[in-house]
Order: C-alpha cells, then structure tokens, then sequence
C-alpha cells in the first residue's frame, strides 16, 4: 500500500512537470470562434486565414523558436459560451493572450473577462464601438469600429450621389445596431434626411412588407447593415419589388463577402459597400494570402480572413517584442505596436474617446459584373465606379446578357 | 387612404398570405403528429432542415429543381420519420419515466442529432438553390398599365404558395376520403375507441409520423427556393409550427390552415405597420393571446359556431 501511494506520488510531482517539458518547443494558443450556428461561415473563414499565418509563421521558425500551435474552440456566437472558453483559457491554461472571437456579442463577453483577469485580448473582427470605449487596459482591437466603418460610403455618398434623402435598414443585433446609430449620426452630418430606420430580427424570411414601407417613402439612398443571408435576401426581395433608389449601400459584413454575389446573383449587380480590407489592396502579403486562400478554399477571403491572418502576425510581433511572456509584458508589447501587415498598418491609439484601438481607411466596393471591385477612395481603386445605376426595369435583358455567373 | 398606402397595406397582406400559407404547411405536420401522438414533436424544423438538404444535393449534383425534389423528399422523409418512430419514439412511450412527457425531450435530442450531423456532411455554410427564376416576379403595371398602384407578385413565392395548397388539400381529402385517413382520424379523436372498432393503432402512429416527416419535408423543398438553408435553422420553425399547433388548437388540420395563415398576415402587418423588429413579439404575443383566450385554438371556435347554429 505504502509503495503504491509512494509511486502515485511520483506519478502527480512528474505530471506536473510534464507541461514545462512540452511547454520548451510550442506554444499552444486557443481560439475561441464561431464553428457552428449563424456566424459559422465567419468563424470557418477566420480558422482557416489562422492556420495560414500558423503555418507561415512556424515556416519561419515559430515565435522565438517555439513552434505555434493553434486549437479552436466553437462558442456558436452565444457569449454566455465565449465566456466560459475564455475564463478556462485564462484561469486554467494560463493562456498569456486571448485572440479570436467575431460578433460584437461574443467579443463583449471575452473582452470584460480579459479585463477583469487582466489578460491582454486582442478583437479581430469586432465592429462594436463600446468594446474599445470603457477604459479596458487589456482590450486591442485590430478592425476599425463601426463608428469608422462606413467613412469611405459616406464620403462616396456625399461626393458623387449627393442625396437628400436616406433609408437605414439593420440587423437588431449589437453590430447592426451600432452600425445604423453611425450612419444616422453621418448622414445629420451630411444634412441627409434619414426617412426611416427600421431594424428586422436576423434570420427573417420575408422582408417585403418592410421593404414596401420603403418603397412609399421613396429613399434615395437605401443603406443596410446585415450579415451575409439577410443581406442577398433584401437585394432579391429590392429587386421583386422593384425599389429604385439612386444607390443601394451596405456596411461591410454579409455584402462584402462574395457568398452575397453567389445568392443574390443579378440583384447584387451596382450594390457598394463599406469594407475594411480587399484582395485588391497593395499591402505587402495581401495579395498573396489572398491567393494563397483561394488556392485552398476555392474563393477569395473577405476582411474578417485577413485580419484574422494578420492577427497571428501582430500577436507573433507583440510576443517577440514582450520582455517576458506574462500577460503584463504582452500588454505593454502589444500597446507599443507598429507593424504592417496584410491587413493594413496596425497601431494601436487611444483617441476619439476609444482605448487601444487601430484606425485605418475603410474601403468602398461596387459589384460590377458579379465582381466586387474596390471603387472608393480612388487612390485604392480597381475599376471605376458605375454611377447612376439603371432602374430595375431597364435592366432586365443587360443583366442576362452581362454574363453574371 | 391614399394610393401609396393602398399599395403599402395591399403588398403586406400579399405578402402575408404567402409567407401564411408555407407557415400553414409547416404546421400542419406537427398539428398531425401531435393531434395522433398527444406530443409535440419538437424536431420537427430539424425534419424539414433535412427535406431542404435533399433539395440541397439533388440541385447540386443533379440538377433537380427544388420543387420536382418533393417527389423524392417527402418519400425519404416518411422512411425517416417511420423509422424515427418506430425504434426511437415507441420505445420510450411504453417506458415509465420520471419525468413525464419523456418523448418530447427525446425528439429535441433527435433534432440535435439531425442538425449536428448536418454540421457533419456539409458543414455549416450557408446552402442556397439558385435558380432562375428567383428573383422574377409579376407586376401588375406590366398588365394595367393605366394602374395608379404598383404591385408585384413574386413568382417562387407563388409557386410555393400553390404547391403548399395543393398538398394541403390533398391531405384534406386522404383524411376526410380514404380508409386509412379516417382511421388517423379516429386514433387522434379516441385512441381506446379506435382499438375497440379495429384499428391498428401502433400502425397509425408510426404511419402519421412518417407522414407529418414527409409534409414538412415538402414544405423545406418549398422554401429552399426563396430561403437559403443552414444546419441550425429547424429552431425557428419549430418555434413557428409550435405556435401555429397552438393557435389552431392542437391536433386540428383546418385550425392549423386557418393559425397559419392568420400568423402569416398577423407578422407582414407587425412588419410593416409596427417594425419589422417587432414581428417576433407579435408571435409570442399571439401564442400568448391563444393559451389564454382560446385554449382550444381557432378549431373550438369553429366548433362553437357550428354548436349554436
């Protein structure tokens, strides 16, 4: 008995060595995202644009000689779930950062408990302005706000549409929200009469009887905020109903992946968008992420990939910088940032009323021949914006005829 | 009222009646199970997430257009929802559990199964059927062109419409006009009386789950056209056939027409006239409005009326 309580003894002090041993060559990083439920195409995405900057990093000889290794872990968009993933990164695996996440939701969630426990977090594709406006020391948040999302749309709006009238339609959720809240606040600024903010629950399956309201109120400028389904649903229900405003904008989010073109097919035809990054950019590594994406998976990434990509790569560069691997010495790495990466410059600033967070230019995109193009602002632009855009009536046989596949 | 809220009123009810329509067909399957089983079969969206699946990949690989997939979905979803029946559901009936009403926590677990092994073969991106003619519609200045509205009818939507129509009445008529439908018909009115007069009962149940499976099925292959299709959407039309079992009373075919439809305008008007944010309060204010005012759903009305003539 006493040699086998002896021998279980040596057993639990060697188990607790075992993590040091593995610990010299890897470091093991968990990030929590969206693998199943609504925002999964998101989540899958980003996982995939993580192993890529995984992969291209331990090419490279890993973070300081030790080889990254990455597991995910599936939160379903719901941040009770967030929560709980990352108070068990923290306080059991001792993860010295957190990354990852992808609704406003979720990043809340993650983004108070990294605060409380004092843990540097870093938002990947976030938009909601509150996660960088409370004071966090630990939150950085590497995509421009919402607040800042729609910059290049308005000004496009405001230099080339010049409209009176506007119609915000917007998801109900902390992202649509906070998106709508932006664009009203702009369009006061632009002395843009808004007609009508509507929200709708994500998700619906007809929204015709809300898109009648905004055909009698005659907009001319119809802007959404909506994530990839609801967003090619509003262009086909706009389309059937015909609704001929002088410019159909969406901020950033579902129009600005290419499932959007796919399911709205010739109804995304004219359609801008905000975005905050495109495969288009001349940011070095852009480019060749991008096609080294779309040599995997088949289709080119939208921003919320390459700012994932790019996350890895700040992360590496804060964790190189970091005099020791506490949570404290990578805070102190990542505030002190300035890099750039696939995604654009990064730094993290505190002005404007937000902490911690990176200001970049947001981008306009115009489908064009069933292609995004970057239109807007014009030193970044791929093609020439087509303005104005034909009636719905008009366009019947040029769409066919224009080859959209 | 003038001519621009005229047409505003008019394409929400349009719209109303439609989406009320396929809402009706949703729930009736579940108001068949329910009215034969006594339990509510909450994998029932998850039933018809698998219906728009197999229009999924017969489009995909074949070529098949959604509607033409019926044929083959509503079949495979009657094979799945016997063989659900029979080796899942009948086994936990004769069991006596703690906790009452075991079944209906089995068929939520069923619909996890069914959704995660969705999330399994074709992950959880989101699955369209693009067709052609998705985004036609008619337009009634195409054909009045003096007309001082504008209305437009769109055609998937109509078509869907129809066919939910269509099964609906032939539904009507195999349960009012065959054998087998009246005796469905008795095992849910008196299941004791109905053993007594020969019925098969066992047969029944198994046989009304397979054909509550099938009629949601053909309601997915409908509405994959004007949706798009995703591993967790069964959650939100469960919830819908749920409250329209309620509001049509529970069990009634013609309650579950009628709560359908009346669900179906009751959200277009939400819609429109309210926000359209508000449209998931207005059905949980009607679910709510039901079990209170009418605990028999619209089908004791109908009966009341009929009583007192």
């Amino acid at each position: 008995m006493k040699r086998l309580s002896l021998a279980a003894l040596t057993l639990f002090i060697f188990s607790l060595f075992v993590p040091y041993v593995f610990a010299a060559d890897t470091f093991d990083l968990v990030i929590p995202l969206p693998l199943t439920g609504k925002q999964a195409k998101f989540g899958e995405m980003m996982k995939k644009s993580y192993e890529i900057a995984a992969e291209e990093i331990n090419a490279k000889g890993g973070i300081k000689k030790k080889k990254l290794n990455l597991t995910f872990e599936d939160s379903g968009a719901k941040p009770e779930t967030a929560r709980a993933i990352v108070e068990k990164l923290i306080d059991t695996k001792k993860q010295p950062i957190i990354v990852g996440e992808y609704t406003s939701a979720c990043a809340k969630a993650v983004a108070a408990v990294a605060e409380e426990r004092k843990t540097p977090y870093l938002v990947v594709a976030s938009a909601d302005d509150d996660i960088t406006q409370k004071n966090y020391k630990y939150v950085f948040r590497q995509n421009p706000v919402n607040a800042h999302y729609s910059d290049g749309v308005i000004d496009f709006i405001q230099k080339v549409v010049k409209p009176k009238t506007m119609a915000i339609l917007f998801e109900s959720s902390a992202f649509g929200t906070s998106g709508a809240d932006a664009m009203e606040k702009d369009a006061a600024r632009a002395g843009i009469k808004v007609l009508l903010k509507e929200k709708y629950e994500a998700g619906s399956v007809d929204f015709k009887p809300l898109l009648s309201k905004v055909k009698a109120a005659q907009p001319e400028v119809i802007y959404m905020v909506s994530y990839v389904m609801d967003a090619s649903l509003l262009m086909k229900q706009i389309k059937e109903l015909r609704i001929d405003a002088k410019l159909f904008a969406g901020g950033a989010a579902g129009f600005a992946i290419p499932e959007f073109i796919d399911n709205a097919k010739d109804a995304a035809e004219y359609v801008i968008t905000a975005t905050l990054w495109s495969p288009q950019l001349k940011y070095a590594g852009a480019k060749e992420y991008a096609e080294k994406y779309k040599k995997k998976y088949g289709d080119y990434p939208s921003y919320h990939g390459a700012s994932a990509y790019s996350a890895l790569f700040v992360t590496k560069d804060a964790m190189e910088r970091a005099k020791d691997w506490t949570p404290d010495g990578i805070r102190a790495a990542l505030k002190a940032t300035k890099l750039t990466t696939a995604f654009g410059p990064v730094q993290f600033e505190d002005k404007e009323g937000y902490q911690n967070q990176n200001f970049t230019d947001t981008l306009v995109l115009q489908v064009i021949k069933g292609e995004h193009e970057t239109i807007w602002p014009e030193k970044y632009a791929s093609k020439k914006y087509l303005y104005p855009i034909p009636t719905w009536r008009d366009r019947r046989g040029t769409a066919q005829a224009g080859g959209i596949n | 009222m003038t001519s621009a809220q005229l047409e505003v009123l008019l394409q929400t009810l349009i719209s109303g009646l439609l989406l009320g329509g396929l809402y009706a067909l949703i729930g009736i399957g579940m108001t068949l199970i329910m009215g034969v089983m006594k339990i509510i079969n909450l994998a029932h969206g998850e039933l018809m997430m698998v219906g728009m699946y197999v229009a999924y990949v017969l489009f995909s690989s074949f070529h098949i257009d959604p509607y033409l997939s019926i044929l083959i979905a509503a079949p495979l979803l009657f094979i799945l929802g016997v063989l659900l029946q029979k080796y899942l559901v009948n086994p936990v009936l004769k069991v006596d559990a703690i906790i009452p009403e075991n079944q209906v926590i089995l068929t939520v677990g069923i619909g996890m199964v069914l959704s995660n092994i969705a999330t399994m073969i074709f992950s959880s991106d989101y699955k369209t059927t693009p067709v052609e003619y998705a985004t036609k519609a008619w337009y009634l200045s195409d054909y009045w062109k003096a007309s001082p509205i504008e209305l437009s009818l769109s055609m998937p939507w109509s078509v869907s419409f129809v066919f939910a129509l269509l099964i609906t009445l032939g539904l009507w008529f195999f349960l009012t006009k065959t054998d087998m439908g009246k005796s469905i018909r008795a095992t849910a009115q008196d299941k004791d009386a109905a053993l007594m007069m020969g019925v098969n009962v066992e047969r029944m149940r198994v046989f009304t789950f397979g054909l509550g499976s099938a009629i949601v099925g053909a309601a997915g292959c409908l509405f994959i056209p004007i949706y798009y299709l995703y591993p967790d959407l069964g959650g939100q039309f469960t919830l819908i056939a749920f409250v329209i079992t309620i509001l049509g009373g529970l069990g009634s075919t013609i309650g579950a027409i009628v709560g359908g439809l009346i669900l179906g305008i009751f959200e277009s008007l939400t819609s429109t006239y309210i926000g359209m944010g508000w449209a998931p309060v207005g059905r949980f204010a009607i679910f709510v409005a039901a079990l209170i005012f009418i605990p028999g759903g619209i089908v004791s009305v109908l009966k009341r009326r009929r009583l007192s003539r």
